[in-house]
């Protein structure tokens, strides 16, 4: 079973869904309706599932708006400042949240699975 | 009454206090396996001492809340679900509010609040894995009425009630629940050391207030370990008399 499907099973079973409503660009809390302990329960999951070191304020993309927000201050490159935080993420993803960020949370299935990729191969 | 426990592991942090120990052999009886951690070598030995008819019944682990590395490793040796974490480890810090160092304040607050904080998120997402547990702290009928001197002690234990609470708030519906338990003073530890010092003043008031024994602590930590206590949760009970309402009346 590859990531995706390992995670959409996850997610499924956290918020007791039916995995066919999960795709890769689903958003998790715009779309699902997950809140902040489902979350929690995720990143938990997560780690057990993968063995690997879930931060959830990473993987979760917590502190997107801030950095934001930082890279204006700095007067840097808010595409160039998302990357440096968030090395698991792909430049076309992050193109495409800072495009859509005005429609609420941005967090998707995608970004799960980047980060688990990204950290299991590091 | 029987008393029925949902888990067979438990974490006793504090574990070499006498009251700790009190509890292990309760739980070791109850079929549940405590894993006690200690923070010095006395308090390993006093452990071993203590237990030593219980060989193979219980584990022991080193853990200081003022060195965090000690917490990660505590957490990476409980490879198995956790069902019971009780947490009675609590630092010694007496000042009066506008006496203390504050390099010590720092300190104190960063051992006792800050290391905790961690110790209940590494616990509630062991607990979480398996969606049940159950947390107890014990906190202390100081933070209800303290004595000169106990402020930054009561305000640790406050701010720790705190975070139990608000876990056992966030773990509702994942079967995990959080309860405080506030004794008066027990013949142990920290309880013990105040009233030995205070023995001359016995004639004049505590003994005529109901001193828990350690073993009445522990029975009542195991029966709030229980199935029976299970509508318990987020929330903080007082259990005895503290010694500050004699105080107020003038007798000491």
């Amino acid at each position: 079973m590859n990531i995706f499907e390992r995670v959409k099973q996850i997610v499924a079973d956290i918020l007791d869904i039916e995995e066919e409503e999960i795709l890769s660009q689903t958003y998790l809390i715009r779309d699902l309706g997950a809140e902040s302990i489902d979350l929690l329960e995720l990143a938990v999951s997560l780690n057990a599932g993968f063995q690997i070191e879930i931060k959830d304020d990473d993987i979760f993309l917590r502190k997107l708006r801030r950095y934001l927000e930082e890279a204006k201050e700095k007067h840097l490159d808010q595409q160039a400042y998302l990357a440096d935080q968030y090395p698991f993420l792909s430049a076309s993803r992050i193109a495409e949240i800072l495009r859509v960020l005005e429609g609420g949370p941005v967090l998707a299935i995608e970004d799960l699975v980047s980060y688990i990729s990204y950290y299991q191969n590091k | 009454m029987k008393l029925c426990f949902s888990g067979s592991n438990a974490i006793v942090l504090g574990g070499s206090s006498d009251l700790g120990l009190e509890l292990a052999i309760l739980l070791i009886q109850e079929k549940i396996f405590p894993l006690l951690t200690f923070r010095n070598k006395a308090g390993e030995e006093k452990i071993h001492e203590n237990l030593k008819s219980y060989e193979g019944l219980y584990q022991v682990a080193y853990c200081d809340f003022g060195k965090k590395e000690t917490i990660e490793t505590l957490f990476d040796k409980i490879n198995h679900p956790l069902d019971f974490m009780i947490d009675i480890a609590h630092g010694d810090f007496e000042r009066l509010v506008c006496s203390a160092d504050n390099s010590d304040v720092d300190a104190y607050f960063s051992e006792n609040i800050s290391a905790r904080a961690e110790i209940i998120k590494r616990t509630g997402r062991k607990m979480l894995c398996n969606q049940k547990g159950r947390m107890i702290f014990i906190s202390s009928s100081a933070v209800e009425n303290p004595n000169p001197g106990q402020g930054f002690y009561a305000a640790s234990k406050l701010a720790s009630e705190a975070l139990y609470r608000n876990a056992g708030l966030e773990f509702k519906d994942r079967g995990i629940t959080t309860i405080t338990l506030r004794p008066g003073y027990i013949d142990a530890g920290r309880g013990k050391r105040y009233l030995q010092s205070r023995q001359r003043l016995s004639s004049a008031g505590i003994e005529k207030i109901k001193i828990l024994t350690t073993k009445e602590m522990a029975e009542t930590i195991l029966f709030f370990l229980s199935d029976s206590a299970a509508g318990f949760t987020a929330s903080a009970i007082t259990i005895g008399e503290h010694l500050k309402k004699i105080e107020q009346g003038g007798s000491i």
